[in-house]
């Protein structure tokens, strides 16, 4: 085990047991705050995924949060249900209502998606006030039966404060298991530059539906919890009020890490209690402390603490022995024909046939607006296409979503370098490693891409790469999946003469192992001499390909360029 | 049917013309600081105490005379809360949003939740719990045309809040202050670049959201009361009507807020209340299902 | 760094203040935990009003602290709030919240703790619960429910009564009780809806209720809604007779509406300390008003009335909340209100009366007393 993640564990089981010790040591009020600080921070937990991880601002946590609640309370008092049927039904039933609603609200995009959320949440109150005969109205359900564990009822602050926060210890085993590792890097990239992660191969939409169920089912968890710890249900568990406390706690908390959860929850708990004695201006006072917090603190409490809390992964410790990629690649011919796309009114690829074949590299130029950046966009999957067909090898790539495209071997890079600030380099290309592979084989597999890209700097950070080095990073990326067919966006673009020649040697060395590259760039002393064929696009179709010497006095290519034909 | 469509259309709008100026502000601090102004509507909240107040002490300060008679003193209150609202808007901006204005947004929501909280109690701790209700703008009194009993404080409520929407409208597109806001909006950067204070243009849009979110307060407590905890609903409203009237436009948000007021009394009307707030939602739902755009396309690119 | 430590301390030391202090042991403690913001923050703070004036006019050789503690909105705020009077001494009993469900929440803990809970919470499940630590000192909807229904039957001879009721704990157990009372009586309703609290046009319901053509008009609504209700059914027109709930008795609530509005609307409750001219209750009023700046109510009345009680037993040599709570089980008690009598299941109080406002006044009259309406005195 890394020294990085044994120091973790210790912090979180620190996290986890002084503040049991410190309620038991003190009364039954302590106790009994120090017992809602768990459950929300359980719930806060579930929150961290899709929200902290996924960046999603779902506004529905509250509302599993209640859910939980009510399915605990109506099996606790209708059928008599305890402990751990009930409980698990209230991670299920709230787990499945976020599937249902999953599919059509995620994929809506952000501020839609809060609204979406918050519409679902606000029927659920509806619900839970006005159907009096199922949830029993306004007044609630009363006499939720308190936890049952092997036939002991556990009702005292002791007993509650203990069982609340080994659930949350359980909790936190299982979110460290959803986002371990290479996993964690995926989400981050995800989250940070959601094109460069579709098209190195990650699902989204099943990243995404998966952290909502799982958020969902952490939500009710601590639903349940409240319940038994109070013995009521009331419509207040799904008020919004809920939801304004959970994310207060994870803005506040710090959402990158479950020390945050913990840590935001015990404060947000405490704080209202501080200001009590201040009577009627408590909540003032609480809005004061709440401001102040999260001005002065950007990345939460545990932002404070991340230097002991984070270990990033660093670049690797010494460079390696071997440059073959543990991914094998597999020769194939891509085949793009017959492309059409229109945007409106206004055609931007018109029945477009292009071939690459393994070890090739074409080479395609034409004037802005020709339809060269479409291409790469339909050919990896990030827009739809109108008409025609794309092949590689056997398969049958039209119609495939854009991370399958990439799991099969069709890669890009984009035209500015998208980033994600929050990994180094090698988490980078870590997170764009296939799945199947174990630690250390991916690492390796990561470092021999990172050095077949060129990437040989010593260890920055990514937010001190140059230009240059970024561009290399995107590339390194983009090898990660083992591709047969690299698309290259416009890589040359703002380098300087002697980065351009490294990149083109670079390039050169890549297609040795069959890669078969299809070059975009404007920049004809680098492409011209660098490729092995040239197509030229005009307003969407082809207008000359060939020997690059001979397109490049090509008349049609040249009046595509200049507007008429040569003198 | 005890009531004729055209009455129930007329209390619809009436309602809608409110929502919408609170929508308004709404639109104008998204797409100024691109965060959603969670705290905002507290300025309804308080609003609507400082009205009743102002109605019972400005006639004393300004000697018009005893309370009741005095006609047209609300049209006297609204201007003058409008101004103090703006005041409260520009330390809203200064307290929640200054301090954060690199952070991602979802910092500013906190944060103005957190000064809304810190606006919403203390009124509460100023005030009293009490509900209160406000002067009309005019004056009070229904009058008959044919079928339908018109309020004059309906009528002035739904004229009150097309004037200021219009008035926003033209001072955005047509006025050099309007274009300043419009640039900063788009594009901070540039707009300094070229002179125009960002961190200026900003502060006044705050306090122009603020003094048209107070407005509508001042509008809706001689109808319908005011208590502290009255805010938190009209903000939902207005975040449904930015959100499926097109994120960022001005027009689809005052348009979206009119279709909920009419839809509310319409269909509270026709089934009941608890229908007519789940078929709310529900409508909404439809919409983002078959447009996830909104109703009219948006017109910003989203701040990430 | 300095950041972080200073952070640190700042939440060890708070953390410690938390449960450091308690309350001095000599002086019987009763805490006040009842809601003071949120949409029950009215009614709230009437009983905290109440419960102040009992606590500051203490008998001769009874010494008391207390301390309010808000309850909010929720049932787990009210939980911690009682947990933390727990804490902080040992109550000899306490003033607790009207909100039906926060009571619920809090009766367990209380009976467990062996500490009275006085209330005003008219939740007719309170007092089903078999727990022996809840007293209430507001007629509970067995009680004022009759009295409404009665009036509007009897005195105003209603047939066809309609209801609008609010979609709170408060207003769906009024319902049930005044659909079935008035079905007992022969005067089943011929209409009803449900309103929220923030329900702000009513004309809709009014409609529906015009269609139905009742002959009065019931209200089951807290403040604000009763009086848009009153106010928005005169502007359309209906100028039926309005017997409304406890809210409508309240000053606050009638200083929203006209006179000339408030012409033809009743109100039940238990009290209404302002329309009454017994020299007892117009000093209660008149302190009140110069210590609080507003109008008493029902509601503090009944939380004062009740303080008094405990503050009895406390003279006549009850010790601690054990025997505050046998005290208040087997006395009877003559309160400003009216007399007080535990029926065996904690209902201390079985009078009601209805109020009416003439047109001219914003002070109602009391026109109809109910005096022991379910038996139990």
């Amino acid at each position: 085990m890394k020294a990085g993640s044994l120091r973790n564990v210790g912090i979180m089981a620190a996290l986890l047991i002084a503040p049991v010790a410190f309620a038991l040591s003190a009364g039954g009020y302590e106790q009994r705050i120090m017992t809602l600080a768990g459950i929300y921070a359980i719930a806060v937990l579930g929150y961290q995924l899709i929200f902290g991880r996924l960046g999603a601002l779902s506004l529905a946590q509250g509302s599993f949060f209640g859910i939980g609640a009510y399915t605990t309370g109506l099996l606790g008092i209708h059928l008599d249900w305890a402990f751990p049927a009930s409980f698990l039904a209230s991670l299920i039933i709230p787990a499945a209502i976020a599937c249902i609603i999953a599919i059509p609200v995620l994929r809506l995009e952000s501020h839609y998606f809060a609204l979406a959320t918050l519409g679902i949440s606000q029927i659920a109150l509806l619900v839970g006030v006005n159907w009096t005969e199922g949830t029993g109205g306004a007044n609630g359900l009363y006499g939720v039966p308190p936890l049952r564990i092997l036939g002991t009822a556990l009702d005292s602050s002791e007993a509650m404060l203990v069982v609340v926060w080994c659930v949350l210890a359980s909790a936190v085993l299982a979110f460290s298991c959803l986002v371990k590792g290479r996993a964690a890097h995926r989400l981050t990239l995800l989250r940070e530059a959601p094109e460069a992660a579709v098209t190195a191969g990650i699902d989204i939409g099943a990243r995404r539906l998966s952290l909502f169920v799982a958020s969902a089912a952490f939500g009710g968890a601590a639903g349940a919890l409240q319940a038994h710890s109070i013995g009521v249900v009331s419509p207040a568990v799904l008020e919004f009020q809920v939801m304004v406390s959970i994310l207060a706690m994870t803005v506040i908390g710090g959402r990158g890490h479950p020390a945050g959860a913990i840590l935001g929850a015990v404060l947000l708990v405490h704080l209202p209690e501080w200001f009590r004695f201040l009577e009627a201006h408590y909540l003032v006072a609480y809005g004061a402390a709440l401001l102040v917090a999260v001005i002065i603190m950007p990345e939460g409490l545990a932002g404070l603490f991340r230097r002991w809390l984070v270990t990033q992964e660093r670049w690797a410790p010494e460079p390696p022995r071997t440059s073959k990629p543990e991914v094998p690649t597999t020769l194939a011919v891509l085949h793009l024909v017959g492309l059409c796309k229109r945007y409106g009114g206004v055609v931007a690829l018109d029945n477009v046939s292009i071939t690459v074949v393994p070890g090739e590299i074409l080479g395609l130029i034409g004037p802005n607006g020709s339809g060269k950046s479409t291409l790469i966009n339909v050919a990896s999957g990030l827009q739809t296409l109108d008409a025609g067909e794309i092949r590689l090898g056997n398969l049958d790539l039209t119609g495939m979503p854009a991370h399958g495209r990439a799991r099969v071997g069709l890669s890009r890079t984009f035209q500015t370098p998208v980033q994600a600030l929050g990994l180094s380099p090698l988490e980078s290309v870590l997170a764009a490693c296939p799945a199947g592979l174990d630690e250390r084989r991916a690492e390796r597999h990561a470092a021999a891409c990172l050095s077949a890209a060129g990437l040989t700097a010593p260890a920055v950070p990514t937010t001190s790469l140059s230009p240059a080095e970024a561009r290399r990073l995107d590339l390194a990326r983009a090898l990660a999946s083992g591709p047969a067919v690299l698309l290259l966006d416009e890589p040359a673009a703002g380098l300087t003469p002697a980065e351009r020649d490294d990149l083109a040697c670079c390039l050169k060395h890549l297609t040795d192992s069959g890669l078969g590259l299809l070059l975009v760039d404007h920049t004809m002393d680098f492409l011209l001499p660098l490729a092995d064929r040239v197509i030229c696009l005009a307003t969407g179709s082809v207008v000359a390909e060939g020997p690059p010497s001979m397109v490049a006095r090509d008349p049609a290519a040249i009046a595509a360029y200049f507007g008429e034909p040569p003198p | 049917m005890g009531a004729s469509i055209p009455q129930l259309l007329v209390n619809g709008v009436a309602l809608g013309a409110a929502y919408a100026l609170i929508a308004l502000g709404f639109v104008l601090v998204i797409n100024a600081v691109g965060v959603v102004m969670a705290g905002g509507f507290v300025a309804v909240t308080i609003t609507e105490y400082l009205t009743p107040w102002a109605n019972d002490n400005l006639p004393d300060l300004a000697f018009i005379g005893p309370r009741a008679s005095a006609v047209g003193l609300g049209l006297v209150i609204l201007p003058l809360t409008m101004v103090v609202m703006a005041v409260l808007g520009l330390l809203f901006s200064a307290l929640a949003y200054a301090p954060l204005r690199h952070r991602p947004p979802v910092s500013v929501f906190i944060s103005t939740i957190a000064v809304g909280l810190i606006l919403q109690h203390g009124a509460n701790a100023v005030f009293g719990p009490e509900p209160r209700v406000g002067p009309p703008l005019v004056v009070d009194g229904n009058f008959a045309l044919g079928p339908i009993t018109l309020s004059i404080q309906q009528l002035s409520v739904i004229f009150a809040a097309g004037c200021l929407i219009t008035g926003t409208g033209l001072l955005l597109s047509r006025s050099q202050l309007g274009r300043q806001l419009r640039a900063v909006a788009q594009d901070p950067e540039m707009a300094e670049a070229i002179g125009i204070s960002a961190g200026h243009c900003i502060a006044i849009t705050f306090a122009l959201a603020v003094a048209l979110a107070g407005s509508a307060g001042m509008l809706l407590s001689n109808q319908f009361f005011v208590a502290p905890s009255d805010g938190g609903l009209f903000m939902l409203k207005a975040y449904i009507a930015v959100t499926v009237g097109g994120w960022g436009r001005l027009d689809g948000a005052a348009f979206a807020a009119l279709l909920i007021g009419v839809f509310e009394v319409m269909m509270a009307a026709f089934v009941s209340y608890v229908m007519a707030e789940a078929l709310l939602y529900a409508g909404v739902l439809l919409v983002l299902l078959v447009r996830p755009s909104g109703l009219l396309r948006e017109t910003i690119q989203r701040r990430t | 760094m300095i950041r972080r430590v200073a952070l640190l301390t700042v939440l060890t030391v708070h953390l410690a203040a938390v449960t450091a202090t308690t309350v001095n042991a000599k002086d019987a403690y009763i805490p006040i935990l009842v809601p003071i913001t949120g949409f029950i923050a009215l009614e709230g703070t009437a009983q905290r009003n109440g419960a102040i004036q009992a606590l500051e006019n203490a008998p001769e050789g009874v010494t008391v602290t207390y301390e309010v503690s808000d309850t909010s909105t929720s049932p787990e705020v009210a939980v911690t709030a009682l947990h933390r009077a727990l804490e902080r001494g040992k109550p000899v009993a306490a003033a607790a919240s009207i909100f039906g469900t926060q009571m619920l929440a809090m009766a367990p803990l209380a009976q467990r703790a062996g500490v009275p809970l006085i209330t005003v919470s008219g939740t007719a499940k309170l007092t089903e619960l078999g727990n022996p630590y809840i007293f209430r000192f507001f007629p509970g909807d067995g009680v004022v429910k009759v009295a409404h229904a009665r009036y509007a039957v009897e005195v105003l001879g209603a047939k066809r009564p309609a209801l609008l009721y609010q979609t709170t704990s408060y207003g769906q157990s009024g319902q049930a009780q005044l659909a079935k009372i008035l079905k007992d009586l022969g005067a089943p309703l011929v209409f009803e809806e449900a309103l929220a609290p923030s329900a702000k046009d009513m004309l809709p319901a009014l409609a529906k209720l015009r269609a139905a053509k009742p002959d009065v008009i019931l209200l089951h609504l807290h403040s604000g809604p009763t009086a848009l209700a009153i106010r928005q059914a005169r502007e359309a027109g209906i100028n039926l007779p309005v017997v409304a709930g406890s809210a409508m008795h309240q000053p606050s609530t009638a200083k929203l509406l006209s006179q000339a509005q408030l012409s033809g609307v009743c109100a039940e409750s238990a009290a209404s300390p302002i329309s009454e001219s017994d020299a007892k209750l117009v000093a209660f009023t008149r302190e009140f008003r110069t210590r609080f700046h507003t109008e008493p109510d029902a509601f503090a009345l009944a939380q004062y009335d009740g303080i008094n009680m405990v503050l009895a037993a406390l003279k006549d040599g009850a010790n601690n909340a054990e025997q505050v709570r046998n005290w208040l089980a087997s006395h009877t008690f003559e309160g400003l209100a009216m007399t007080y009598k535990s029926d065996g299941k904690g209902n201390m109080a079985h009078d009601a009366l209805i109020v009416c406002y003439d047109g001219a006044s914003l002070v109602p009259t009391i026109v109809k007393r109910y005096h022991n309406v379910d038996g139990a005195l």
